[in-house]
């Protein structure tokens, strides 16, 4: 089940990554929504979760990318992995915590993945200073975001199936 | 159970299916371009829904100024139908051989590429539709890209001009003068390259293809030249602003073998 529910996360954030994404592209703003899942799993999950969440999110995104298969799902899976050790050793509970884990885990990613790239082939990776720093900050920004949805989800619904109780008692059902 | 999958994905990476394609890829493009095909019509509805409704302010003096536009643009197309129709006579006369026409598919841009290092777009046009390997894709505008590898049936993936990797062989539309654009530049700009510093290249000067690469068919509009720089060696540094924006690509026409036709995009709507 939990399994089930890593993988419709990664699914969602892939999907969401080839269709929403490129229209925040088009205004400037970079974002790896498969990095925030597996980030986001490796934090809940821990380091061997991080792992799996990585590599195969990463092979995914390499499979239906133009580039080699292999770099990104090395490069995701080493972030996973790190990122869930780190979780268990600090508290990064606050969804502002997450949001900053996001943001390096972003500055680590990208200096794995051009790394990688300028390893193996003599392409100029189009990346610029600016530009990973604002890709890591957007990537923050939704991080700590979802972080901040899914810790309030259910309290939320908690609290909405308590008042809908209590209305039930006071008119009857 | 995991490393059963870790396996099989490790073994079909290096394993290539009868086209030539990696299994992991063509089995992952195949099933995932259904799943951004519906994703895409979802997000497709509520952006409809926002422009249908919602971004309407303003459209009334929007329609008067483009009223005049279309006036303005009849005159125009009136004048260069008359221009081509001379042309075309000064062709014959001359015994001229008019450029080979090409047969077009209009496809509908489904999404973009899973990772933001690279600039590729999904579009619902595939094998069935004569969608090849290397096939050019142009809009209205000018070059988009190229089909970057074996398509579905019904998808292709598309590596466009702005990509780190792509590549184009162009001309400057005053001068003649040869050279290849290449993407990778930031800012979504396009280097131009293998130009002599003795040649004359001016900012502003119109960049087509030169049909030179066998893949972009002679004379598309690439974009215009935006600076022309000195730089080290024998070579200018010329950066060009492409016709085309990138970022909101929607339909695009994919250039095929055959008789010169076109059809609609397979979406239809």
């Amino acid at each position: 089940m939990k399994t089930a529910r890593v993988g419709l996360a990664l699914g969602l954030a892939l999907a969401l990554q080839t269709t929403v994404a490129p229209l925040l592209a088009g205004a400037g703003v970079t974002v790896d929504l498969v990095l925030v899942v597996v980030v986001l799993i490796a934090i809940t999950r821990g380091a061997v979760g991080g792992l799996w969440a990585g590599t195969v999110g990463g092979l995914l995104q390499d499979a239906l990318s133009g580039g080699v298969i292999g770099v990104g799902g090395l490069a995701k899976t080493l972030v996973g992995y790190v990122v869930g050790a780190f979780a268990v050793q600090f508290n990064v509970s606050r969804p502002w915590h997450q949001g900053l884990v996001v943001f390096f885990a972003s500055l680590a990613h990208a200096a794995c993945f051009v790394g990688l790239y300028s390893l193996l082939s003599d392409d100029r990776m189009a990346t610029s200073e600016v530009g990973v720093l604002t890709q890591a900050t957007a990537n923050a920004v939704v991080g700590g975001g979802i972080a901040a949805a899914l810790r309030a989800a259910p309290e939320a619904l908690t609290r909405r199936r308590l008042r809908r109780r209590s209305l039930t008692r006071r008119f009857g059902g | 159970m995991a490393v059963v999958i870790g396996h099989i994905v490790l073994i079909s990476v290096q394993v290539n299916a009868p086209s030539g394609v990696r299994v992991l890829e063509a089995v992952t493009f195949g099933v995932f371009s259904a799943v951004q095909r519906g994703v895409a019509r979802a997000v497709g509805g509520v952006t409809g829904v926002w422009d249908g409704y919602v971004g309407l302010v303003s459209v009334q003096a929007e329609n008067a100024t483009l009223r005049q536009d279309v006036a303005q643009l009849q005159l125009r197309l009136q004048r260069e139908r008359a221009m081509a129709q001379r042309a075309r006579g000064l062709e014959a006369l001359l015994g001229f051989r008019r450029d080979a026409v090409y047969s077009t598919v209009s496809a509908r841009v489904i999404a973009g590429d899973a990772t933001p290092y690279f600039r590729t777009v999904t579009i619902d046009r595939g094998t069935g539709d004569g969608v090849r390997r290397d096939s050019a894709v142009v809009s209205p505008d000018g070059v988009v890209g190229r089909v970057l590898s074996d398509p579905a049936t019904r998808a292709a993936k598309v590596q466009l001009l702005v990509d780190r990797s792509a590549a184009a062989g162009v001309l400057i539309e005053r001068t003649r003068v040869a050279g290849v654009v290449m993407g990778g530049v930031d800012a979504g700009l396009l280097r131009m390259e293998y130009v002599s510093k003795l040649d004359d290249v001016r900012v502003g000067d119109n960049v087509v293809t030169s049909g030179a690469d066998g893949v972009y068919p002679k004379g598309i509009p690439v974009g215009q030249v935006q600076d022309v720089g000195g730089g080290p060696g024998l070579y200018q540094t010329i950066h060009v602003r492409p016709h085309v924006a990138f970022g909101d690509l929607e339909d695009v026409l994919v250039i095929v073998p055959g008789p010169a036709t076109s059809t609609t995009a397979a979406g239809g709507e």
